[in-house]
């Protein structure tokens, strides 16, 4: 019996321990003709290695594109693989957005820890040491806030008026600030809750080269300035996190941005 | 079970219905567990690999197997193997997926985030392969009953055999003859190297009823061609046998196991029933001046009209 009861907590542990993963879009193609039907993929995973994610009302608080100053949903089927899908209708750049309703997540201490190290959150880490809570299990809340950028019919350096640069208005979001499919260095802003977010871990990773990474801080200002060394499709990513309101469930809210894009 | 153990367990399963949820992906794993000690997951991904077996940890007890892995289509992936002696529950673990996906096992169904371990899942008993003293008893049974009270025409054919001669040593003689033959086309049968179609294997059995029955009309002699026949007759006889064990199963575990106890049930049968014919008739009778006239060929008549009759029957 006491092995049994052995198993059974080891094998419960591992249960508890399933880490928290990066979300992003994953569209048909970067860059589109006018016109064209593009689906639209949503992937949980690692170094941009991901499950799909099939359409969920569950999950899914807005999930929307923009071109130019027009700003429609992105349709899809209920529990389908790819969640969406858009048609271009003018030249220039369209964002697709996504925004999740908050997800329960439970971490063990130790795996969070890491996780906290992993992603440049040191200060919470230091937070819950301040509060001898080092050991205690993590219960968070997380949301995802993802962004694609899609390229219609340009070359190079226009953007044909396309206002990429203008926030969705998530709660955490990143905003590039320059053209992510053509310029370089590449500017982009976090902003959290409206306001520049100073010193956070900003990681680019390329889609297929794994050596091609930066991790990077944001300045002051919350901006980054990127120079991506090769052409191909590109995510940025970024993890903010808050202590949970009083009164919830959780201790902490974590917020996952990532914009997807191909240069 | 002390008190500890129970706070334990107690404390392992609340853990393990904590949610902790990753969005729900597209993998979809079906676990079927079947009655030929055989298990089967079936897994729908849209993940690419080169070594999905290394991908997918199947454990019995704690123990991990090493399934055969078949891709379908349909994007499922098959992995499948035997379930392993006196297995433990079964755990489940899946690292090709970074969401949440649904392990259905029968009607229970666990939501597993990402690589987690599913809940250990009991195996029933009549999935789990037997032991080698169950299969020894399982197919010594199989094997006697086939011949007593299954098999009429094998019954007839070793009754024709027994009325040959009073004494001993010829009806031993054919039995062996019989046993060797037939051991030998059931375990090459069973190996798949002979095969020779029921449609002509059994009206060639109910031949070799008539045959004998005839002969023992004609003579009480042990001719030496007679024992040539029982043997050749003895080869068909086991591809017979190998026909019923083959529709019956054999256990992958215990293979050889319950194909020498199969045969020995049914040489148990054989004997059985020249014991009875031996204790009933011919232990007063054979010695009686009536015996061969009044009984051995009125029987031997009836046994091969039987058998003309089957071979009739069985060609048709």
């Amino acid at each position: 019996m006491k092995r049994i009861a052995a198993v059974v907590i080891a094998v419960a542990a591992q249960t508890a321990v399933a880490h928290a993963h990066d979300f992003w879009i994953e569209p048909s193609t970067f860059r589109p003709a006018v016109g064209q039907m593009v689906s639209a993929s949503l992937r949980v995973g690692q170094e941009f290695e991901g499950d799909p994610i099939p359409r969920s009302a569950q999950f899914i608080d807005s999930f929307t594109v923009r071109e130019g100053t027009k700003e429609k949903d992105v349709v899809g089927f209920e529990n389908r693989d790819p969640a969406g899908y858009v048609r271009v209708e003018q030249p220039g750049l369209a964002v697709i957005g996504y925004r999740s309703k908050a997800n329960p997540l439970q971490l063990d201490a130790a795996k969070f820890e890491e996780f906290l190290k992993h992603e440049g959150l040191e200060r919470i880490s230091a937070i819950r040491a301040q509060r001898h809570e080092t050991a205690k299990p993590d219960r968070e809340r997380f949301y995802r806030f993802a962004k694609s950028v899609l390229n219609a019919g340009m070359n190079g350096g226009a953007n044909g008026g396309a206002r990429f640069d203008q926030p969705f208005g998530y709660r955490f979001e990143i905003v590039p600030e320059t053209n992510p499919c053509a310029s370089t260095p590449l500017r982009v802003r976090l902003l959290f809750e409206g306001k520049p977010l100073a010193g956070a871990l900003v990681t680019a990773m390329h889609r297929d080269d794994a050596s091609a990474r930066i991790r990077i801080r944001s300045d002051k200002s919350g901006r980054v300035t990127l120079n991506l060394p090769k052409n191909g499709v590109w995510m940025i990513k970024s993890v903010q996190m808050v202590p949970a309101p009083a009164g919830t469930d959780a201790d902490w809210e974590s917020m996952w941005a990532s914009l997807t894009f191909e240069r | 079970m002390g008190l500890a153990h129970v706070r334990a367990l107690t404390l392992a399963l609340l853990i393990a219905s904590v949610a902790s949820a990753h969005e729900i992906g597209t993998t979809q794993v079906t676990a079927r567990f079947n009655r030929d000690h055989t298990y089967e997951i079936d897994v729908v991904t849209l993940r690419h690999s080169n070594d999905f077996a290394q991908a997918a940890e199947i454990r019995f007890g704690g123990v991990r197997v090493n399934p055969e892995v078949v891709v379908l289509p349909n994007n499922t992936i098959r992995f499948r193997g035997d379930i392993p002696k006196n297995a433990g529950p079964f755990t489940w673990r899946w690292k090709l997926t970074y969401a949440s996906y649904a392990l259905t096992i029968g009607a229970r169904q666990e939501w597993l985030d990402a690589d987690a371990t599913s809940t250990p899942f009991p195996l029933s008993a009549d999935v789990l392969p037997p032991s080698r003293m169950d299969v020894v008893r399982q197919y010594l049974k199989l094997g006697f009953t086939h011949i007593v009270p299954g098999g009429l025409d094998h019954i007839l054919f070793v009754l024709g055999i027994f009325l040959l001669s009073t004494k001993l040593r010829p009806v031993l003689t054919q039995v062996t003859a019989f046993t060797i033959a037939h051991s030998i086309t059931l375990g090459l049968t069973i190996y798949g190297l002979v095969s020779v179609s029921p449609r002509i294997v059994e009206p060639m059995i109910a031949l070799s009823i008539a045959y004998v029955a005839i002969e023992n009309m004609t003579t009480s002699q042990l001719k030496p061609w007679r024992v040539a026949i029982v043997f050749a007759f003895g080869l068909l006889h086991g591809m017979g046998f190998a026909g019923v064990l083959k529709e019956l199963g054999l256990p992958r575990s215990e293979f050889l196991t319950a194909l020498v106890t199969f045969n020995v049930g049914v040489e148990f049968g054989q004997l059985a029933v020249i014991a009875a014919a031996f204790a009933l008739v011919a232990w007063w009778a054979r010695t009686k001046p009536w015996y061969r006239p009044r009984f051995v060929v009125p029987a031997s008549a009836a046994i091969a009209a039987t058998g003309i009759f089957w071979t009739v029957q069985r060609l048709m």
